[in-house]
């Protein structure tokens, strides 16, 4: 029984101190790597092949889903008492677990949609690769344990400013404190666990567009995409 | 980082306080657990540093003295203390020692007022565990993790046990006002270390959570349920509106061009 319990410790000591840190090394090392020698991987890859029928209901709300939620994680990571100090009203509290659901779930039929054309698109299984599809187990398992943790371990907004951003915090001081995620359900260490493992392999898939993603059509001047030849001339012709 | 500037004794001092007396006194009596005072007189030096080091172990193996003690504690386990070594097990060991030979150790335990709950009380103590009055210490609100019968929207959280009995299941302010002093599950533990709850906040929530386990309301029924049905109708409404807003996207070409034909 005792030994059980000293591998369960070495196990939290693996899975919260040593996996972070190698998945940011990875991820790091790789990242850099891949730029330098493959600059034009990347790339997301389109997947769209002139549909965008089914493509709609999988992308548009998947990737406002995704991104509304990982904006809050790193909001409630960067000020935690600034969330605490939002959620000191049960009604804010309500409203920005309802919101953070709302994206949750969007983020889970958008992504299910995404897989699910995937799979029975011909054209696109054809160009998914194995590390996709590794990619897409993981996602999924991702977001599902998230809106899982969201819905079963209430108030996650106000539990993560005070349990999970100062363990976040302590990795980056290079002073771990487990102590914050240890006794934690599994589902939300499964949670944490998971989304180490995708920041470890996310510079070898089509992840990578998120880094370039064209970031600065954010502040460039519009411009006007205009065909370089004369319509009327060619229907003459 | 702290112990290095703390004397050996201060820091065995600071780690008793700290892990220790939200259940147990030397001299004060029984709180969750037993006092403490002259326990060495009770039980053998060496059984002890075993059990303060894994409890829950001790009591998995069967050994009866364990098992006496959880069901004097009413079942409830002692949690493995982080950071617990043989050594620091002794050291402690020596404080209780050292202590049981004073006629008023400093762990008699929490001086809580007797003074009879207010009405203030109770409302301050509500304030305090809903969030809407901030604990001084800068802690989350008892309703991050935690729900009574009496809050209603939406509930309180989930991650900790529903409050409600907390009150008469500890049996009153004596223990559950220690509890609150020096929060020790594993999960408040490091949160509260840092953050501690004020004395002064301690009767307020008391207060609150007596009048919880008195009054008898009835559960919020449904409302994870509610939770859970805001969160679908607000994403079936946001891709109602993506749908619209993107009315105009391309959808393909040749479906239409077969209804044109038509």
């Amino acid at each position: 029984m005792s030994e059980q319990i000293i591998s369960l410790e070495d196990l939290h000591v693996l899975l919260f101190v040593v996996l972070p840190y190698l998945a940011f090394v990875i991820f790091l090392l790789v990242t850099i790597q891949r730029y330098r020698r493959q600059t034009f991987t990347y790339s997301s890859l389109s997947s769209q092949f002139l549909e965008n029928k089914h493509h709609f209901w999988g992308m548009v709300p998947f990737h406002y889903g995704i991104l509304t939620v990982l904006f809050g994680h790193f909001v409630a990571f960067l000020i935690p008492g600034t969330i605490l100090a939002w959620n000191s009203s049960p009604i804010r509290l309500y409203i920005l677990e309802v919101t953070a659901l709302i994206f949750g779930i969007l983020t889970l039929i958008g992504f299910v949609n995404t897989m699910l054309r995937r799979y029975f698109d011909d054209r696109v299984r054809r160009v998914t690769t194995a590390a996709d599809w590794i990619l897409y187990g993981i996602l999924l398992f991702q977001i599902a344990t998230g809106v899982w943790v969201a819905i079963g371990h209430r108030w996650g907004s106000s539990w993560f400013a005070s349990n999970a951003a100062p363990y976040l915090w302590s990795l980056l001081k290079m002073d771990p404190q487990i102590a914050y995620v240890q006794p934690l359900p599994w589902a939300i260490k499964l949670h944490i666990v998971s989304a180490f493992t995708l920041i470890a392999f996310f510079p070898f898939t089509r992840l990578v567009h998120i880094l370039v993603v064209p970031n600065p059509y954010l502040w460039r001047k519009t411009q006007v995409v205009r065909w370089n030849w004369d319509r009327s001339k060619r229907r003459v012709s | 980082m702290a112990t290095v500037t703390l004397t050996a004794q201060q820091d065995t001092d600071e780690f008793f306080k700290q892990n220790c007396t939200s259940c147990h006194t030397i001299g004060g009596g029984r709180l969750t657990g037993p006092d403490l005072k002259n326990v060495e007189k009770r039980r053998d030096r060496a059984w002890l540093i075993r059990f303060i080091q894994d409890p829950q172990a001790m009591i998995a193996s069967g050994d009866p003295e364990a098992q006496k003690l959880l069901r004097e504690a009413r079942g409830v386990v002692m949690p493995k203390v982080v950071g617990i070594t043989k050594k620091r097990a002794a050291k402690i060991l020596d404080l209780i020692a050292a202590e049981s030979k004073l006629e008023k150790s400093r762990f008699a335990g929490l001086s809580l007022s007797d003074r009879p709950f207010t009405e203030e009380d109770r409302t301050i103590g509500r304030e305090l565990f809903l969030g809407t009055r901030r604990l001084k210490g800068g802690g989350p609100p008892c309703l991050s993790c935690h729900t009574v019968n009496g809050v209603g929207g939406l509930g309180g959280g989930e991650l900790g046990p529903d409050l409600t009995d907390a009150y008469a299941r500890l049996e009153g302010r004596k223990v559950l006002g220690a509890w609150l002093a020096s929060p020790s599950t594993e999960t408040m533990a490091p949160v509260f270390k840092k953050h501690p709850i004020d004395p002064d906040e301690i009767l307020p929530l008391l207060a609150f959570l007596e009048t919880e386990s008195k009054e008898g309301t009835p559960a919020t029924t449904g409302s994870n349920i509610n939770f859970v049905l805001l969160g679908v109708v607000g994403a079936t409404a946001l891709l109602f509106l993506f749908d619209y807003f993107w009315r105009r996207r391309f959808t393909g070409v040749r479906a239409r061009l077969v209804r044109g034909q038509r």
